[in-house]
């Protein structure tokens, strides 16, 4: 193809085109942020977070004060969860981890410890636990292969009883849905 | 930008436009009724290769259909087949992932009715709408074989045909293969859609190479596509959205595909009334 010589018109219609399409994504960008970060104000039971807007509440069940999914993810939906554990005075966080871990263990199908160690999360100090397992509840109207989920608990101590804060994601999200889930974290409180 | 240099029309362009509209919906109509009458039991990898067939049929019956009639003075084939193959690489390398991995559009979108409007304009609108224009801007744009302001029209379609082809093959791949009833219709709608949208681009593209239009004239092109492309995208959320009742559901693919229809048809005839008007006005002042 036989090039021409481009007029100085033509070269700042071209830089105009590609500003404008610069500007419509960052726009977009930033309209997506407002959607995924929107929230919706929670507290019970003395824990209180900015839980996503849009996100299915799942009945929360046995220590559980919160429970919610995110619908419209691909493969296993984003979820978090808050648990508020009863712990006696001396109990450390490393301990209800392990308690925690038993547990994922015993009732997770294909668990796998992937890290632990203590972490500062927003200036409280925590107990970070990652692990990794197969999504193995039996749902007739899923036609896809199981996931792999990935997860990720906070154990903070609270006087007689450990806050714990699980973010589980489809394996392949799981990088992408840290960020929102950062965010969730740094607006808790008790 | 340049002066006039041509005051031609290819005027197969607008014949080729409404057959492709008419040759889809005749294909979609043979394909349903071979499927519903013979009813063909596939293995995975036939329903695959049967699906990524259909995915490219609609833009070979337009290829076809432009070289049939492209007689009096023919683009050379291999650059249009070029733009084609650079809007389908495009959508492929950048379009898709953009839209699929970095916007993560399925998350977010269908929120509510302004998001998917808004998200849908400034995502999904600009990002194709703008690779489909740097197919054209910058591969055939300057060269001596654009030479008739209907051939911005031409390789426009072709980029959009390309693009179009991608996406409904990657459709096809992601699903393992395509259901012949209802998956047959969203090809000829992607397909439809998008040869509409980027008409659109490709005559604002043909008066910007031989007239001299303001800074604005390529930018506002491009906003009017993106807006058409986010505004189908809801209309066609709403129209083919299934009928609940106490028999089942329904599906509304079908409307999906007559509105797709009537905006390629009312796109085409608007374009054509504004290349034609153009024309004239460029003729009257040679």
């Amino acid at each position: 193809m036989a090039n021409k010589q481009v007029s100085l018109g033509d070269r700042f219609a071209e830089i105009t085109v590609v500003a404008l399409t610069v500007i419509a994504l960052i726009a977009g960008w930033l309209y997506k942020s407002s959607i995924e970060n929107a929230s919706l104000a929670f507290n019970a039971e003395g824990v209180s977070a900015q839980a996503p807007k849009g996100w299915l509440q799942v009945e929360p069940a046995g220590n559980e004060i919160l429970h919610t999914v995110d619908i419209k993810s691909t493969g296993f939906g984003a979820t978090y969860v808050i648990q508020k554990i009863p712990t006696t005075q001396e109990a450390s966080a490393a301990e209800v981890s392990s308690r925690l871990s038993l547990n994922y263990a015993q009732n997770l199908l294909a668990f796998r410890m992937l890290d632990q160690r203590e972490v500062t999360v927003y200036g409280r100090e925590a107990y970070e636990i990652s692990y990794v397992f197969v999504e193995s509840n039996p749902d007739l109207t899923h036609d896809q292969l199981p996931s792999v989920v990935r997860g990720t608990d906070y154990v903070f101590l609270n006087g007689d009883h450990a806050v714990v804060v699980t973010f589980q994601t489809d394996e392949k999200n799981y990088d992408l849905d840290m960020g929102r889930f950062l965010v969730f974290l740094r607006s808790l409180s008790f | 930008m340049n002066e006039a240099k041509s005051i031609h029309e290819r005027k197969h362009v607008w014949r080729d436009e409404i057959l492709l509209i008419v040759g889809l919906l005749l294909f979609v109509g043979v394909v349903y009724a071979v499927n519903n009458s013979l009813q063909p039991v596939f293995t995975p990898t036939t329903l695959l290769l049967t699906g990524v067939f259909l995915a490219i049929v609609p833009a070979a019956i337009w290829l076809v259909f432009f070289y049939l009639q492209d007689r009096a003075e023919p683009e050379p084939k291999g650059f249009v087949l070029g733009v084609f193959a650079l809007g389908g690489i495009l959508a492929a390398a950048v379009g898709i992932p953009v839209v699929d991995d970095l916007f993560r559009v399925s998350h977010w979108l269908r929120s509510d009715t302004t998001t998917t409007i808004v998200g849908g304009i400034l995502v999904i609108g600009f990002t194709q709408e703008f690779l489909k224009y740097a197919a054209v801007r910058y591969s055939i744009y300057n060269s001596d074989e654009f030479d008739e302001p209907t051939d911005g029209v031409v390789y426009a379609t072709a980029a959009g045909l390309g693009y179009a082809t991608m996406l409904n093959i990657q459709f096809v791949v992601s699903n393992g293969g395509v259901d012949l009833g209802a998956g047959i219709i969203r090809i000829a709608v992607v397909a439809l859609a998008q040869a509409a949208f980027s008409g659109i681009t490709g005559y604002f593209l043909g008066r910007a190479k031989f007239e001299s239009e303001q800074i604005w004239w390529m930018p506002l092109g491009i906003t009017l596509a993106a807006t058409f492309n986010g505004v189908f995208n809801w209309l066609q959320g709403i129209v083919t959205r299934p009928t609940l009742s106490l028999s089942g559901a329904t599906s509304n693919a079908w409307m999906g595909l007559a509105l797709a229809a009537v905006v390629a048809f009312v796109t085409t005839g608007v374009i054509l009334v504004l290349v034609r008007r153009n024309l004239k006005s460029l003729q009257a002042g040679k």
